[in-house]
């Protein structure tokens, strides 16, 4: 213990101020006159008063930190605690930015350091945490600046929004995420990202992760998937400056993308199927005459996007694409027939990130203030690709007296992408044509060269390059892939402001009043174009979306000793939230006039009324709660809250959420076990409500270009609900937190049982009600699950320390009941004739389709009597599920002297997807499984010989797909191998599910401190950490053929599906943190 | 101070609670509450047009089912596999919920508006009728057993399948009690809405039988007493030239162009070719509609394309440069149909006017004019011992299913029906098929996952949900 200070005069009244080593303050300490019962407990900053009866020594106590004792000499006094051994994250942010000791809290709530959030400079703080908090599955595809999926504690709702609700120092920040349906569901568009990508991860302080509804229950419906609470750093006393700038290039893990057969090109079959024109043995080309000598010549297919052609010969000259291409110096020449010596593989550039943020922050007795700037440029793996974000907040405290306080913040952020990758089975992806419809002999280099030659749309794909005319020559399916990159890209901006303005009135030692009044928000422009030349119409379109959130809060808080073993805090307050979201779309229609010019009035027919939305909500709520502590052992949480909402039917708009919770610090009745540092064990109970989405109680018509002079209206796909009731959560959390040997080894598990009942949700219909969903409450979905948090010190030395924290958690959800005597819930569909389901008393997230015929006898895939598989009609077969068993992380931190290495490994174990790449890829016969030797020894791919008598000659090709005949016999049917033999021509979709487990190098740092005696020579700087960086260095496992299983085309609901799957970039960097 | 803040804040805190009505912030203010019962005709018309009318992969593949057309480079759809892209779910879910919905949406605030005479809302009635009728004939003929007397009823999520004969005669005796509720005297449907006869109540008379004669000769294997009454007590009503024909006229610029030139021009695809049994067919027996139907290979010749095989675009024969034009007509029954109904009912013993022969010439010469062609070449053509009645082979199904097949080029939902029905000419599977010929679509996948009793219940009642399963009328 530490304190400054000269003689004092004794006096009955000693106030002063808790802090730590740091200089932070530390609330909530117990300040008890030494031996007596006397004691107060100092405020969420720190300062405390008590009226001493006698002249004896002050012992000030709080959790996490050694007490400590002193005699008080002056007044104020100051008074520093060391953080103890064991530490139990002293104090966390509860709901409503209510700080609370951990040693209160009767439910789970995990905290995240904002250095651990901002380790890999990958700036994006939500990705960060993945595999650092339990409970918690973050799902972040590979695209730049793409949206992550945040679910806390399993699915809930079954076809609305799971993701968590994030705060900002008491802000509702909106995390909405504005992708398409089509986009979500695999059928083109660009993932935008989501909205709390703005927040700056290097002014983060900490994060926390209020996991249940108990925890939640005063945030009300808006919380319902839990919430993620971020608190940003504090000023501090004097003048504080802090750099931080990291420089990262990444490259992509080629073991998460494709490798190709390089034995044969461009073609859909063989002679069996069909030749192309010219005469055998070259079956697989076009023969027409390309150098005009009167002769006709092998020519490649270039409309035939697979790789189920003629076999390579290097001796063997034959017409590519370049021999059209009138800049190409192969134009009319032949070129051997060889697979291409750069793949898209080559596609791929390094990514190349810069970093940079300053912050400065100072603070006296009557004010604080931050600002911060951090710049964060980002270009991406695909050509023409850059993320750029530049964001700056502000913060202000002034003490306008003793008892009031204002306080303001701002955040201004400003996110502008341009190239992001085109995503699902789309033409402006370019894996579309990558993974699945490729052509092996296509050199991406030259492609690449063609588009800088030229600026022109020369692609490998020629439409008809035999007609004389040369009016062939236009792409047929895919455009060049420099062209979808460099004429066809999108652009998007999001300009936000979001921050608070507050007054704090202590109006009584213990009765605290804050008046707020919180603002986010942002607009943001979407652009997509598609340039005159591109296989698709050309187009633009622009999505103008601006989103605000008010939110006004009122709030009580009092903290009184009812006696001096029983302290009573509580809160008041009401809450009144409003948000706007106003939106419109407009598209040109049928073309562009003028090349190149993006703009609406640049359509080459009158453009289609643009699409507006206004959808205004609000919730006005009023709650209460209360604490009843007992000694620091005993704790007795209740809370209430009702919400009265404008989306729901007049009269039957409000509901009422109760949470009781309660906590009992067992370690203090076992004061003998000497191991035991500490223990508590925690139980609650909540009934949260929910209300409906904007727009779903009354019935609208849905506006239809008109016919001519004819005026259109149709139906729209949903039918709306009058009769809607508030949804229902009901969650039942059991927990313990332990700690060992002076915090060496600390626990903390808890199990949970949510259900959500009478979802609002629009559920799925058949259309033969002439609707496609219809909004009701329906459905109840179960959450169970367990989650684990240790903590280890195996070693610690002066020098040398090793920590070790693991995370592991399982959720298992079940449908519990849908609605009347409804089987399942359709959640989406995809192509490949694959959905993902509901189905009643199973897991959320079932993938459906076709699958094997089995043998029953044998458990063997039944072959028919063309030699292929049996493949069911029904498509309601389970193959497979997108939950995880579970999830896990191991995050080390191995600490010599100046120097710390940190890395994360981060874990999922089962769960499914399915790969439209392998369904179509391996169809077209892109990869190595679909070529190689047969059982004879023979190249598969060559034909299937018989002899006279029907017996297969020795050189036969084909092959024998293994399975039993009907009879329960081993299959001798030999098929030829043609296009579709590996793929979803002869194949039901349950070929392409995989296993979606991985364990993951996820991060590492190794950081380098400057010691202090070395900066005590540079004056003004305090502190100098140089950094190597990495993230995804590696995939230590995965069941997943040439993709990265955690790869997803967006955040939401539509799981375990990928098409056109990007690959996971690999990146290194190097980061500077300057404090001065 | 303090208590000023202690006072403001309390009164701030009950102030905000005060009662007020929030509710009508969920008002729409951008969308539209009530609209016009015809827009949603029009709407239901246009959508259930398209889909006739499409060739997209899609929606609309029967071009290949019949084998006008074949592809070039994927197969899935001309070998028979309507799964991968779930065709019928596609079909399944325009017909009933953009098509008879809206219609149904319209006949209901036709009847509750007060300001229509009582023949105007009886004609308006009558309209939307025909054309749920008529896409109540497509689906049970694509499926069989489907909703009906439960289906387009939001309180009832899992409606029943109904047995596809029943249904079929209820649209018969529908159809009937339309006709009859027509008065050419009163105004229907305004002119600017009706996209299909602007606003000629008699015309919808016309179509309305000619549409009864086509049911009616649907189920003339099956209930030959049944069709020939239906066929006789409408046969006067029905088309009597082309002037009559249900001609839908698309327009020019997108997107209310002709389905046919999206995919055909719009998409800069050439998937589609000329299938090698038609083309054959047209140039063997000097058919003026070759040049009609198909434009020549990129060396001037006409091929026509295998069905089931990669076929090598500028090898074959493409569709036609005017079915390419983006305002290409789409018919959704015509004159030609209507005599070629005409003369098999002779045939059938069905007390009508005039000869099978003078029927069938007027059928053929219709076609051809249709497309393009002039009275000379029908003339010529008909002349020809293949194609005139008397002399061209086979009984009266094959000679009238074989010219047929042929008239009804681009209405090949239509020309399914005739294939599976006349089972003339016959065809050569495609190559690869991977199945039988078709009998029937299978039921929409959706349906085994939303309504899978009632799936289920349909499925065994019809004889399996399969493709070959053959519909109660396809008797032969």
């Amino acid at each position: 213990m530490l304190f400054a200070g000269s003689a004092f005069s004794q006096g009955k009244t000693v106030s002063g101020t808790v802090k730590d080593d740091s200089g932070a303050p530390i609330p909530f300490a117990t300040v008890t006159e030494t031996g007596t019962k006397n004691a107060t407990l100092a405020d969420a900053s720190g300062k405390f008063v008590i009226t001493q009866k006698g002249n004896g020594t002050l012992t000030f106590s709080a959790t996490g930190f050694k007490p400590a004792m002193l005699t008080p000499y002056e007044n104020p006094v100051s008074v520093t605690l060391v953080k103890d051994a064991y530490e139990l994250s002293a104090v966390v942010v509860t709901a409503l930015g209510i700080s609370r000791s951990k040693n209160s809290l009767p439910y789970a709530a995990q905290q995240v350091s904002g250095d651990d959030l901002s380790m890999t400079r990958s700036g994006n703080a939500a990705s960060e945490l993945s595999g650092k908090v339990s409970g918690v599955e973050i799902r972040q595809g590979n695209g730049i600046g793409g949206s992550t999926n945040i679910v806390i504690r399993g699915t809930k709702s079954l076809t609305r929004s799971n993701q968590a609700m994030f705060v900002v120092d008491g802000v509702p920040v909106d995390n909405s995420n504005t992708n398409s349906a089509n986009q979500t569901t695999g059928r083109g568009g660009y993932d935008y990202g989501n909205a709390a990508a703005d927040i700056n991860p290097d002014d983060i302080a900490t994060m926390t992760v209020l996991k249940g509804a108990a925890a939640t229950a005063l945030y009300g419906s808006k919380a319902a998937n839990g919430v993620i609470m971020i608190t940003t750093k504090k000023a501090r006393k004097g003048l504080g400056v802090t750099v931080n700038s990291a420089i990262i290039t990444g490259s992509i893990d080629k073991s998460t993308y494709s490798r190709y057969q390089n034995q044969y090109g461009a073609g859909y079959s063989n002679p069996a199927g069909g030749t192309y024109g010219a005469p055998l043995p070259n079956w697989g080309f076009w023969y027409f005459d390309v150098n005009g000598d009167g002769t006709k010549d092998l020519v490649v297919p270039t409309t035939e996007d697979a790789s189920y052609g003629q076999k390579f010969d290097p001796s063997l000259m034959v017409y590519h694409w370049d021999a059209f291409d009138k800049s190409s110096p192969y134009f009319k020449t032949a070129r051997p027939w060889v697979a291409a010596a750069h793949t898209p593989v080559d596609f791929y550039e390094n990514s190349l990130s810069t970093v940079n943020s300053i912050n400065f922050d100072g603070a006296n007795d009557k004010a604080s203030f931050k600002l911060g700037y951090t710049r964060n440029d980002e270009k991406g793996i695909l050509p023409n690709s850059r993320v750029l974000k530049d964001i700056v907040n502000f913060g202000a405290t002034y003490n306008l007296t003793d008892r009031l306080t204002a306080a303001a913040s701002i955040n201004f952020s400003k996110i502008q992408g341009k190239g992001r990758y085109g995503t699902g089975y789309d033409k402006q992806n370019p894996n579309q044509n990558f993974r699945q419809w490729y052509e092996t002999n296509m050199d991406v280099y030259e492609q690449r060269d063609a588009f800088f030659r030229t600026g022109q749309n020369i692609t490998w794909n020629w439409a008809d390059p035999s007609k004389a005319d040369g009016s062939g020559l236009k792409p047929i399916y895919s455009d060049n892939p420099y062209w979808t990159r460099y004429k066809n890209f999108e652009t998007d901006q999001r300009s936000r402001y979001f921050g608070y303005a507050s007054l704090n009135y202590k109006a009584t030692d213990w009765l605290n009043l804050l008046g707020r009044v919180s603002l986010d928000s942002y607009d943001e422009l979407q652009e997509e174009r598609i340039a005159v030349g591109s296989v698709a119409p050309s187009a633009y379109t622009r999505f103008n979306r601006s989103f605000r959130g008010y939110n006004y809060d009122l709030m009580a808080n009092f903290d009184k000793n009812l006696t001096s073993d029983i302290d009573l805090k509580g809160v008041l307050g009401t809450n009144i939230n409003r948000t706007e979201i106003s939106s419109v779309f407009s598209s040109t229609n049928g073309g562009l006039v003028v090349p190149d010019l993006y703009s609406i009035a640049n359509s080459l027919n009158p453009i289609s009324a643009p699409t507006e939305n206004y959808q205004p909500t609000e919730v006005d709520g009023y709650y209460a709660g209360a604490t009843l502590g007992y000694r620091d052992m005993l704790f007795l949480d209740g809370t209430i809250r009702r919400d009265i909402s404008s989306t729901l039917p007049k009269g039957a708009n409000g509901y009422n959420y109760f949470s009781a919770s309660g906590s009992w610090v067992f370690s203090k009745n076992l004061a003998s076990l000497t191991w035991l540092s500490y223990g508590k064990l925690r139980a609650n109970y909540a009934e949260v409500g929910s209300d409906a989405p904007w727009g779903s109680v009354k019935d609208i018509y849905a506006n239809v270009d008109p016919f001519g002079s004819a005026i259109l209206f149709s139906l729209p796909a949903q039918k709306n609900n009058n009769n809607l009731k508030p949804e229902r959560t009901f969650s039942k959390e059991l927990g313990v937190e332990m700690v060992f040997f002076k915090g060496r080894l600390g626990l903390d598990a808890t199990y949970y049982i949510t259900n959500t009942r009478d979802q609002l949700i629009p559920v799925n219909v058949s259309t033969s009600t002439g609707y496609a969903t219809k909004i009701m409450n329906a459905g109840d979905l179960q959450n169970k699950g367990i989650e684990l948090s240790v903590n280890v010190t195996p070693v610690k030395t002066k020098d040398f320390s090793w920590d070790l924290r693991l995370n592991w958690s399982q959720n298992k959800n079940k449908v519990v009941a849908l609605f009347g005597e409804s089987q399942n819930l359709p959640l989406a569909s995809f192509q490949g004739g694959v959905s993902v389901n509901a189905p009643k008393g199973q897991p959320y997230g079932q993938i459906w389709g076709k699958t094997w015929v089995i043998d029953s006898a044998t458990g063997q895939k039944v072959v028919g009597a063309n030699g292929r598989y049996l493949i069911t009609t029904s498509t309601t077969n389970n193959i497979g599920n997108v939950n995880p068993d579970w999830i896990g992380g191991i995050y080390n931190t191995v600490k010599y002297k100046n120097i710390a290495l940190s890395f994360l490994i981060d874990i999922r174990k089962g769960g499914s997807v399915f790969s439209l790449d392998s369904y179509y890829g391996m169809n077209s016969g892109l990869y190595a499984e679909t070529v190689g030797l047969n059982d004879l020894g023979n190249p598969s791919r060559d034909p299937v010989l018989v002899d006279a008598d029907g017996k297969t000659m020795p050189n036969s090709g084909g092959i024998i797909v293994p399975g039993v005949t009907a009879d329960g016999k081993p299959n001798t049917k030999r098929v030829p191998n043609i296009g579709g033999t590996y793929g979803y021509g002869y194949n039901p979709a349950a070929g392409f599910v995989y296993d979606a487990s991985y364990v993951k190098l996820r991060e590492l740092s190794l950081t380098y401190s400057l010691p202090a005696q070395l900066l005590e020579k540079v004056k003004g700087i305090k502190g100098i950490d140089l950094s190597l960086i990495g993230r995804n260095l590696w995939i230590i496992h995965k069941n997943t053929p040439y993709s990265d299983p955690e790869e997803n085309l967006s955040s939401g609901n539509y799981q375990g599906y990928q098409s056109g799957a990007y690959p996971t970039t690999r990146s290194i960097g190097l980061n500077l943190k300057l404090k001065f | 101070m303090k208590k000023l803040l202690i006072v403001s804040f309390s009164l701030i805190l009950i102030g905000s609670s005060c009662t007020k009505d929030i509710t009508s912030l969920n008002e729409q203010t951008k969308r539209a509450g009530s609209v016009p019962a015809e827009t949603l005709f029009s709407n239901a018309l246009k959508v259930l047009t398209d889909q006739t009318a499409s060739c997209n992969v899609n929606n609309n593949v029967f071009r290949f089912t019949v084998q006008h057309w074949a592809a070039t480079t994927y197969q899935d759809e001309p070998q028979y596999d309507f799964s991968t892209r779930a065709i019928p779910d596609g079909i399944w879910s325009r017909m009933y919920r953009n098509v008879l919905n809206n219609l149904k949406e319209a006949k209901g605030i036709i009847e509750a508006d007060a300001l229509l005479t009582a023949g105007e809302k009886a004609n308006k009635l009558a309209i939307c009728d025909i054309v749920q009728v008529y896409t109540y004939y497509y689906l049970v003929t694509s499926f069989g057993n489907i909703p009906y007397t439960e289906a387009l009823d939001y309180d009832n999520l899992f409606p029943k399948y109904e047995d596809a004969k029943t249904v079929y005669y209820d649209l018969l005796t529908r159809i009937a009690a339309d006709v009859a509720a027509l008065n050419p005297a009163e105004s229907g449907i305004t002119a600017k809405q009706d996209l299909l006869y602007s606003g000629k109540v008699a015309s919808w008379a016309k179509f309305a039988n000619s549409l009864q004669l086509r049911m009616a000769m649907t189920i003339s294997d099956f209930d030959a007493a049944k069709a020939k009454a239906v066929f006789e007590a409408a046969n006067a009503g029905a088309f009597s030239s082309a002037a009559d024909n249900a001609v839908f006229k698309y327009l020019a610029t997108t997107p209310n162009t002709n389905p046919l030139w999206v995919d055909l021009v719009q998409s800069g695809r050439q998937d589609m070719v000329a299938g090698k049994a038609l083309l054959d067919t047209l140039k063997s027996m000097n058919d003026p509609r070759l040049s009609l139907f198909f434009r020549p290979n990129n060396a001037g010749n006409y091929v026509g394309g295998v069905v089931g095989m990669n076929n090598t675009f500028g090898a074959v024969s493409k569709p036609s440069d005017q079915m390419a034009l983006p305002n290409f007509p789409a018919l959704l029954l015509g004159y030609s149909e209507v005599e070629f109904l005409r003369a098999e009912a002779i045939e059938r013993g069905f007390a009508i006017d005039g000869t099978a022969n003078g029927h069938y010439d007027n059928a053929v010469k219709a076609s051809i004019l249709f497309w393009g062609g002039t009275a000379d070449m029908a003339s010529t053509y008909l002349a020809s011992p293949d194609v005139a009645y008397a002399t061209a082979p086979g009984d009266y199904k094959q000679k009238i299913g074989f010219q047929k097949w042929i008239a009804l080029y681009n209405e090949d939902f239509q020309g399914w029906i005739e294939l599976r029905r006349l089972d003339f000419p016959k065809l050569n599977p495609p190559v690869g098929a991977k199945s039988g010929f078709p009998n029937r679509l299978t039921y929409s996948q959706a349906e085994q996952r939303l309504n899978p009793d009632s799936y289920k219940e349909a499925a065994g009642a019809i004889g399996g949900d399969k493709v070959e399963t053959k519909l109660f009328w396809d008797k032969f």
